[in-house]
């Protein structure tokens, strides 16, 4: 068994979690740790790009990890703004983008 | 198996084992402590490739910022929701992991050997400074839709 092998097992088993911790969460916060998940099965797949190019590799983690804080940023506003307006942040109360008002 | 597989493989294990506690908790706030500790594991794994400033990153920013922010969300809105599948969603995750399994599969077929990290710090403000000049913008303006979501005027 190499390295290789057991970092993208890592990468695919925790992807495969986040996938059921999203399609099982009842509430934002919850589909937000799944995102967050998400991003770590991202930083364990991109581990093998620093055996062939290692600066692109640095560069897709950087870019990746800012992306995902800024990201979280806007989300958590978002939360905070539903409780205000809906009072809950569970999914139900999330209404499809522009179809209700 | 030589020291460093056998300590990757524990990492990754425990990475693992600490995201199913995600999948299993009941509560917002474990589940967020658990993500944390997951993403521990994996700068853990970085670690061990000797690949500090990705380490860095992961715990201080990752960890230590987007983190900390979840679990205190988490404990402001700390609820215990029941859990319920959606099943429209089961057939799309189905196809990305078996599509991602098949290609990981033929593609880890030797070990990981990192290379040419040295260079790799200093050529980032150099290579990718265009990549750099999008990312601050991009920050930017996620906090300005931030700032104007909150407190709902007009920039």
């Amino acid at each position: 068994m190499n390295q290789l092998f057991i970092v993208l097992t890592a990468s695919l088993a925790v992807l495969l979690i986040a996938y059921l911790t999203a399609i099982s969460a009842r509430d934002l916060i919850r589909l937000l740790i799944s995102l967050e998940l998400m991003f770590g099965a991202v930083f364990l797949a991109i581990l093998p790009l620093f055996s062939i190019d290692a600066s692109t590799a640095f560069a897709i983690v950087v870019l990746t990890i800012f992306t995902s804080s800024s990201e979280l940023l806007v989300l958590i506003t978002a939360i905070v703004l539903l409780d205000r307006s809906k009072k809950g942040i569970d999914l139900e109360k999330v209404s499809v983008g522009g179809e209700t008002p | 198996m030589d020291t460093a597989t056998l300590i990757i493989a524990v990492a990754s294990v425990f990475a693992v084992l600490s995201a199913i506690g995600v999948l299993l908790t009941r509560d917002n706030l474990y589940a967020a402590i658990y993500m944390s500790v997951t993403m521990l594991l994996i700068a853990a794994i970085y670690a061990v490739y000797n690949v500090q400033q990705v380490v860095v990153l992961i715990a201080f920013v990752f960890v230590g910022a987007v983190g900390m922010i979840t679990i205190a969300i988490a404990a402001t809105y700390r609820s215990v929701p029941t859990k319920k599948v959606s099943i429209a969603w089961i057939a799309p995750v189905i196809i990305v992991f078996a599509i991602t399994s098949y290609f990981y599969y033929n593609f880890a077929t030797s070990n990981l050997k990192v290379q040419g990290l040295s260079l790799a710090f200093e050529k980032l403000s150099t290579d990718y400074m265009v990549l750099l000049v999008f990312l601050f913008s991009l920050m930017i303006l996620m906090m300005l839709s931030a700032i104007k979501l909150a407190r709902r005027v007009e920039l």
